[in-house]
């Protein structure tokens, strides 16, 4: 836009200068709407001269005779008119394509003809009318070689985003989110475990212009060490001058579980649960024994009779209903431009108690001050409140006795919520009361949970920028631009004395506060000139220094002093600290681009950066990072021009680049360090050693290559965009495992060490399919290959276990010649008809199987001829699939018939496989209750089924308590991500009204998944955004189908 | 075509020029912003800038050892549990499930946290004593020397607690079975990973050596009742020599050290005569409900507000506030020598049918010490000894033996046989140990140190001295890393 104003200044210079030329007026209209486009560009073919249509679209121009106009504007089709007449009156037509004719690139922009790298672009209004709460999550299937999931049904749970694939083992594979120039905070600024926080909710998606995605080391390059993951730029909206125009977007909507397994009712669960009891008796020699029980599962009634059978299901899950409100104002002047927003969503999740609110407000305002200054600022501030149940559905959470989506799925089905006089059914030692049953259960009942405890994580963030642009010379502009984005989150957890973990300590509340000072400045100079006609170039030069401060401070309160309380503020017995932390980290780094083109043909962009980055070793602080990238526009040869294929094929672009580009995004700000802690012994001060640092601590880096095409058929009917990348990550940074016995903290120093790379093709389509008046259907078609393999690690043999949830399992093991983080576990080969028992492979090839209970002196562990066999254990796992997806893309259709619009989105992948692991739960033979496939289980000899003999207390069998290959299942899904129908109410009906556009519109988000996969969502990741862990899902609440309606309403 | 003058404009725009640019590189000096240095930890070139510093390490060496998964709670517990005493109610792998059904394998948490744990605490014992070598003039020579011998038993300890669970018994072929990495020298760089197991025999070796380079260094006492029970003086050490001698069957060195702070006072009890006067209290409820400084704790774990063991590695919560573990009925809670007259039988509780352990009676926070070693252990060690030994001292043993039973029950009378003959006392003894020393960590290691097989409870089997579940297995994460073994 900046460009434009300058450029307008100029033109209004030269037309005071010329007042003597004949002079044209005229009107300027949108060719579908009618109405007037102000802000449309005329100028004189050929010269410099040129004006711009005011708030009514109208236009003055004094312009030599014979000459031509020519009237372009930002999404319209350009028109190039005769000046032969004292008045033009012009229709525009709208160009969705001329949209994606500017490619936001690093520090500025680039046309899509000069631009040679490798990147996306997803427009805003593809994301602002999406029932989610960031807009990451609506980028599924809409960017050709993005890959996002939704790792579960939790509200503004950040999704996994892979940009080509993982690009890091022990760094973020998170890409760099720039918003308006801008790296903001993303990833886990909270560090609430409890509730999900991503910072990317805090962007209103309705705000959003344009998503850009860079994807190769030449585009990122200027990025330098932090786009080894690529590059996200947010472009958020600004004002165009003319007439004030005031935009409301809303929508409301139902959100419901899907796919959640059917479980044993009350009966069943009692029937099952007694053979096991009884099996057990058999199976342990004490068939005869009297003290040991052949039952131990009880029914209760209903005071009415009735037997008790509890849906817990109905207890943890809702119909959740959300509504979302955004008004924007925009509009401007010559020299003033601006925009404002509000917005308000309130969304609620398909858990009870999980909630999402968002209150944001921005103002962004573009001023030319004179015709060498222009200044822009944005401002834009969010709250944004998450509350949630523990769902163990998060990180580190999925063994958790109190994650909701577990407890709904395990709790018996034989007993009540609550006991007759209403009071929550409780044993007396903290945990659900079973009723007759004759267990215990060490899990609590999830009702109290969900009604006595608050767990809250709020965000008051404001994003602010100030930039301003000089025109130093003629060709020569400077540029400083300065930017905040201070994030403050209060976290909130109370805990109920009454039942659940609070209980223990008479009720407990933890909050803690927590700063994200995150600023940013940035110089460039920027130079601009064409030489000899022919040869264009460009060239940028810069300084920029970013610094991030995180404080985090905090307490937890226990021993309430009474149930009245239920907020931190209350009063309580004890307190003691908690949460507290304080790191910084800084980047300053100098960037250049250079931009050469020769005649619009053949381009070449050279990127360089040299990095500061304050996390790594004292003398590895910088690193020099680059990429070259050429492209040849082949179809603007006069060979090609002449030759028929031209009659075809309008444009034909050949790209290649190449790129190094690092990684410096260290969890630890102070990784290079060896350090000591103090705390307490007792009464006594410590010091302890916390870090084992490695002063040699130096850039993970990546070199990138990208061979690509771009062509365009049947006068621009048809775009193809085809792309080869490679990059090869070299020097990763590890936590490289030492010596348990070496005493080091957490048994790993961070090194340099290891190597792997991710190769693949990408392919894009666009079409316009049909377009016969009224009725027109374009698609959108893309697809990404991707291969990741290890090519090194820390030495011959050396290989990383991946675990879930802290250590609870081992689940993943990173080898060479093997993609990151591959699924990992026992061997099993399905259930020996002839015993009921799950049959296992050991290390040696041998199959072993195994039964819970034996008698007194006999071994679990058998041979099929029934001696024993050595337990399996971690030295017989193997290695059982690759877990990252191999292709994936999206498949999206936009059809037209009148006033009526239908989108369907589909987003696909597979190609990986992921772990089951909730299956094991549902199939535990302890006192939990199972999915009904259970019933299935093996009851006589010579029975073939895939469920082995229940045998109660067996936790082992079924893969609960370690991963086995039978609940390796293939992810490969097809799903219908969005389906919309949208309604344009016909202008005329508006009258005086003010309206100028109404559109309806109802659609339904994950509408349908097709897949093999037997669980609740291939989606799903337990260990979230997780390097070494993917394609684990264990015990994650799935996700929700979403059917909103909503209106665009514009005046 | 421009109107104003270019000259007057560029003054103007190089002026801005200078002013954004002095204002954005005077608001940061690039060196200083990036080498940060940590606010809240401290790196390691400071660590002997002080003799505060220097304390601080000392006593960070005993948090090490007090960590929640080692002797703050989970090491006691995981001992044992591997025991009979105790029945797993939950099956839950998380509360030490898998010690208590001998499924423990190389991949399991509670395998490679005891390790990991024992061995940051050796570690950082081996860093002070590096340190205080390194910089010999931070503290005075005798204070080094002090720390120095504090250092050393805390290594000792850490290896027994090693050797014992990770290692054959001792007695079982005189130390010559493979034992664990035996680390002397503090680390912290990625050098040295691999280093072999030491014996058995070695490892044993080093933890004597330690103890008496200990007992000389230490100081006979401190300056209060909390720093005798929390950091060590030379009754610690000699007291640990008991535990350590017994453990390898060598009665006539426990019956040496014993006697050091074992003597007989006027009142007919026993005292230690030197150093801190430990002896047995009045009621041994007050050494776990009243007062956790008393001179019969002679090591525990201090618990205050501020530092604590909570969650499930903690004593009370695992076996009072969640009822992980109760008692089984077939145990030594059933056993007839121990009648409901006696006073250790009132830390416990019923509810309904199943009976739980009371030792560590507070609710969270959990602020129970926790005891490594107590005086009545030194008696029955000294007792054990005096009747094991090749020329024994049956008169003396049970007097010690009475001397902890009628300590808690007055009235009892051990039934004559029970004294009878060498093999009579000493399985008196030892089940006198169960009773005193119920939920103290002390049960699967005497079984282990006398080759017993561990009793069957439950759904868990027995398990016999030649089957491997007999010890933990060594860690994975060891063997992967440590090319040596």
């Amino acid at each position: 836009m900046k460009h434009y104003l300058l450029l307008l200044t100029a033109l209004l210079f030269v037309l005071k200068t010329q007042a003597q030329t004949p002079h044209i007026t005229g009107k300027v209209t949108d060719a579908g709407d009618g109405l007037p486009l102000p802000g449309v560009t005329v100028v004189v073919k050929g010269t410099t001269q040129g004006t711009a249509t005011d708030a009514e679209g109208s236009f003055e121009l004094d312009c030599p005779p014979n000459s031509t106009l020519i009237f372009s504007y930002i999404g319209y089709n350009k028109e190039e008119i005769p000046a032969n007449k004292p008045v033009i009156n012009l229709k525009l037509a709208s160009d969705s394509k001329q949209l994606t004719e500017v490619v936001v690139v690093g520090y500025g922009t680039q046309t899509k003809e000069e631009f040679t790298g490798s990147a996306a672009r997803v427009s805003g209004d593809a994301v602002k009318d999406m029932p989610v709460q960031s807009f990451d999550q609506a980028l599924a299937g809409k960017a050709t070689g993005v890959s996002i999931g939704l790792p579960n049904g939790v509200l503004n749970n950040a999704p996994v985003i892979r940009i080509r694939g993982i690009n890091s083992i022990s760094l973020s594979s998170y890409p760099l989110i720039v918003v308006d120039g801008i790296p903001i905070n993303t990833g886990d600024a909270s560090g609430n475990s409890t509730v999900a926080n991503n910072p990317l909710g805090d962007i209103n998606p309705a705000d959003i212009e344009s998503i850009d995605v860079l994807k190769d080391a030449a585009s990122t390059a200027i990025y330098g060490s932090r786009a080894a993951a690529g590059v996200i730029l947010i472009t958020t909206k600004s004002g165009k001058s003319g007439k004030p125009k005031v935009n409301y977007e809303g929508w409301t909507g139902i959100t419901r579980a899907v796919r959640l397994p059917d479980l044993l009712d009350a009966e069943q669960f009692m029937m099952l649960k007694n053979e096991a009891v009884l099996n057990s008796k058999i199976l342990s020699g004490n068939i005869n024994n009297p003290s040991v029980p052949s039952e131990s599962f009880f029914p209760m009634y209903n005071e009415d009779g009735s037997l008790v059978n509890t849906n817990w299901y109905d207890e943890v899950y809702q119909t959740g209903v959300s509504q979302n409100h955004s008004i924007n104002f925009s509009g401007g002047n010559q020299t003033t431009k601006y925009y404002f927003s509000t917005n308000y969503s309130n969304q609620s999740g398909i858990l009870k108690t999980n909630e999402f609110t968002r209150k944001a407000a921005r103002f962004n305002l573009d001023h030319e001050l004179t015709n060498w200054l222009s200044l822009t600022g944005s401002l834009n501030y969010n709250n944004s409140l998450n509350t949630s149940p523990n769902t163990g559905s998060l990180e580190g959470n999925a063994f958790g006795l109190v994650g909701a989506a577990r407890l709904a799925t395990l709790s018996a089905p034989n007993v009540p919520v609550f006991n007759p006089d209403g009071s929550y059914n409780l044993s007396n030692s903290n945990t659900l009361g079973m009723g007759n049953n004759t267990v215990a259960s060490n899990f609590y009942n999830v009702v109290p949970m969900m009604d006595l405890n608050k767990y809250s994580s709020e965000n008051d963030r404001i994003i602010g920028s100030f930039s301003a642009r000089a025109k130093l010379l003629k060709k020569l502009d400077y540029k400083l631009t300065y930017a905040v984005d201070r994030l403050k989150i209060e976290n909130s957890n109370f805990q109920s004395a009454v039942h659940g973990p609070g209980f223990g300590a008479g009720g407990n509340s933890t909050n803690s506060s927590v700063l994200v000072d995150n600023w940013n400045a940035t110089n460039t100079l920027s130079y601009q000139t064409t030489l000899a006609e022919k040869h264009n170039i460009s060239a940028l030069a810069g300084y920029d220094i970013q610094k991030f401060k995180r404080s985090s401070w905090g307490a937890t309160r226990s021993q309430l002093s009474d149930e009245f309380f239920d907020e931190f503020q209350g009063s309580f017995g004890n307190i003691s600290p908690s949460s507290n932390s304080l790191n910084e980290r800084a980047f300053a780094s100098v960037f250049s681009r250079l931009t050469y083109d020769y005649a619009s043909k053949y381009f070449v962009t050279l990127n360089f950066r040299r990095d500061g980055n304050s996390a790594l070793g004292s003398g590895k602080k910088y690193g020099n990072f680059g990429g070259v990238s050429a492209g040849w526009l082949l179809s603007e040869e006069e060979f090609f021009r002449n030759s028929p294929i031209a009659n075809v094929v309008d444009n034909v672009k050949l790209r290649g680049s190449w790129g190094r580009v690092g990684n410096g995004n260290l969890p630890n700000a102070f990784g290079s360090l060896s350090l000591y802690n103090s705390a307490l012994y007792g009464t006594a001060a410590t010091w302890a050693f916390s870090q084992g640092g490695n002063p040699n601590l130096g850039w993970e880096t990546s070199d990138q290559t990208n061979i690509g095409a771009d062509i365009a058929l049947l006068n621009n009917r048809i775009t193809l965009d085809l792309t080869y990348y490679h990059n090869n990550v070299n020097g990763l940074i590890l936590d490289v495992p030492q010596s348990p016995s070496k005493g080091i903290p957490g048994n790993s120093i961070l090194m340099n060490v290891g190597a792997m790379y991710n190769k693949g093709f990408e392919f894009g389509i666009n079409a316009s399919v049909i377009e016969k008046g009224k009725f027109s259907w374009s698609t959108n078609f893309n697809f990404t290959t991707n291969r990741n393999r290890v090519t090194e690690l820390f030495g011959e043999g050396t290989e990383i276990v991946g675990t879930t949830s802290a250590s609870a399992e081992t689940s993943n093991i990173t080898r060479v010649g093997y993609s990151v983080g591959s699924l990992f576990g026992a061997k099993t080969d399905g259930v020996n008809p002839a015993t009921g028992q799950r049959v296992f492979i050991n290390a040696n090839g041998e199959r072993v199987q195994y039964s819970h209970a034996v008698p007194s002196g006999g071994s679990r562990w058998t041979y099929f001829d029934g001696s024993p066999a050595p337990a399996i254990s971690v030295s017989d796992y193997q290695l059982l699939g690759n877990a990252l997806p191999t292709w994936y893309g999206g498949f999206n259709n936009t059809i037209k018939y009148g006033q009526f619009d239908v989108a369907v989105n589909f987003t696909y992948s597979g190609g990986n496989y992921i772990m089951n692991g909730t299956k094991g739960t549902w199939r535990d033979q302890r006192f939990w209750n199972n999915s009904t496939e259970v019933l299935e289980r093996w009851t006589g000899e010579g029975q073939v089924t895939n469920i082995p003999r229940v045998v109660i207390g067996d936790l082992l069998s079924n893969g609960s308590s370690f991963p086995i290959s039978e609940n390796v299942e293939k992810a490969d899904f097809l799903r219908l991500q969005t389906a919309t129908l949208g309604y344009k109410v016909p202008g005329r009906l508006f009258g005086n009204s003010g309206i100028s556009s109404l559109r309806l519109y109802t659609q339904v988000f994950n509408a349908f998944l097709i897949t093999g996969y037997t669980g609740q969502d291939p989606d799903i990741s337990s260990n979230g955004n997780s390097n070494l862990t993917p394609g684990v899902d264990k015990n994650s609440v799935p996700q929700g189908r979403t059917f909103t309606f909503g209106v665009n309403l514009g005046f | 075509m421009i109107t104003i003058s270019y000259t007057t404009a560029g003054k103007l725009r190089m002026a801005c020029l200078a002013i954004s640019l002095c204002l954005s590189v005077s608001a940061c000096d690039e060196k200083e912003l990036l080498n940060p240095t940590p606010d809240t930890s401290l790196q390691d070139t400071f660590l002997f800038d002080s003799p505060g510093r220097v304390l601080g390490q000392v006593n960070g060496m005993y948090a090490a050892m007090k960590n929640g998964s080692f002797y703050g709670g989970r090491y006691l517990m995981l001992s044992d549990i591997r025991g009979e005493e105790f029945m797993n109610r939950l099956q839950n792998v998380f509360t030490g499930y898998d010690a208590w059904n001998h499924t423990i394998n190389s991949g399991s948490n509670d395998a490679l946290t005891t390790w990991s744990n024992a061995y940051s605490t050796i570690n950082s014992a081996n860093l002070l004593i590096d340190g205080l070598a390194a910089n010999p003039d931070v503290v005075p020579a005798a204070t080094a020397t002090q720390y120095v011998g504090e250092a050393k038993l805390v290594r000792a300890i850490s290896y027994f607690a090693l050797i014992t669970l990770y290692g054959k018994p001792y007695v079982m072929d005189n130390g010559a079975s493979p034992g664990v990495p035996l680390r002397l020298q503090g680390e912290k760089t990625p050098a040295n990973n691999d280093l072999a197991l030491s014996t058995v025999a070695q490892v044993y070796e080093q933890i004597l050596t330690d103890l008496n380079e200990a007992e000389t260094a230490l100081p006979t006492s401190y300056a209060s009742a909390l720093l005798n029970t929390t950091r060590a003086h030379k009754n610690t050490a000699i007291a640990l020599k008991t535990r350590v001698y017994l453990n390898m069957g060598k009665f006539e060195e426990v019956a040496l050290e014993a006697q050091k702070i074992v003597q007989p006072t006027a009142t007919g009890s026993f005292a230690a005569p030197t150093g801190v006067a430990h002896q047995l209290q009045p009621s041994i409820r007050t050494i776990f409900m009243n007062d956790y400084t008393t001179t019969e704790s002679i090591f525990s774990m201090p618990m205050t507000e501020l530092n604590n063991v909570s969650g499930q590695s903690s004593l009370g919560y695992e076996y009072n506030t969640n009822q992980e573990y109760s008692m089984n009925p077939t145990g030594i809670y059933g056993h007839p020598t121990w009648p409901a007259t006696d006073e250790r039988k009132t830390m416990f509780r019923t509810s309904g049918t199943t009976t739980y352990l009371m030792k560590y009676s507070k609710f969270s926070p959990f602020l129970d010490y926790i005891p490594v070693i107590r005086y009545s252990e030194v008696l029955l060690n000294y007792a054990e000894a005096l009747a094991r030994k090749t020329s024994p001292d049956m008169a003396l043993a049970t007097q010690l033996l009475m001397a902890v039973r009628k300590r808690a029950d007055a009235t009892y009378t051990f039934p004559a046989e029970a004294l009878a003959t060498q093999e009579a006392i000493t399985s008196t003894i030892l089940v006198e140990r169960r009773i005193e020393f119920v939920g103290e960590g002390l049960r699967s290691n005497d079984l282990l140190r006398n080759l017993l097989t561990i009793p069957a409870k439950g759904t868990a089997p027995a398990i016999s001295p030649s089957q491997p579940e007999y010890i933990f297995p060594i860690p994975n994460a060891e063997i992967s890393a440590n090319r040596a073994l």
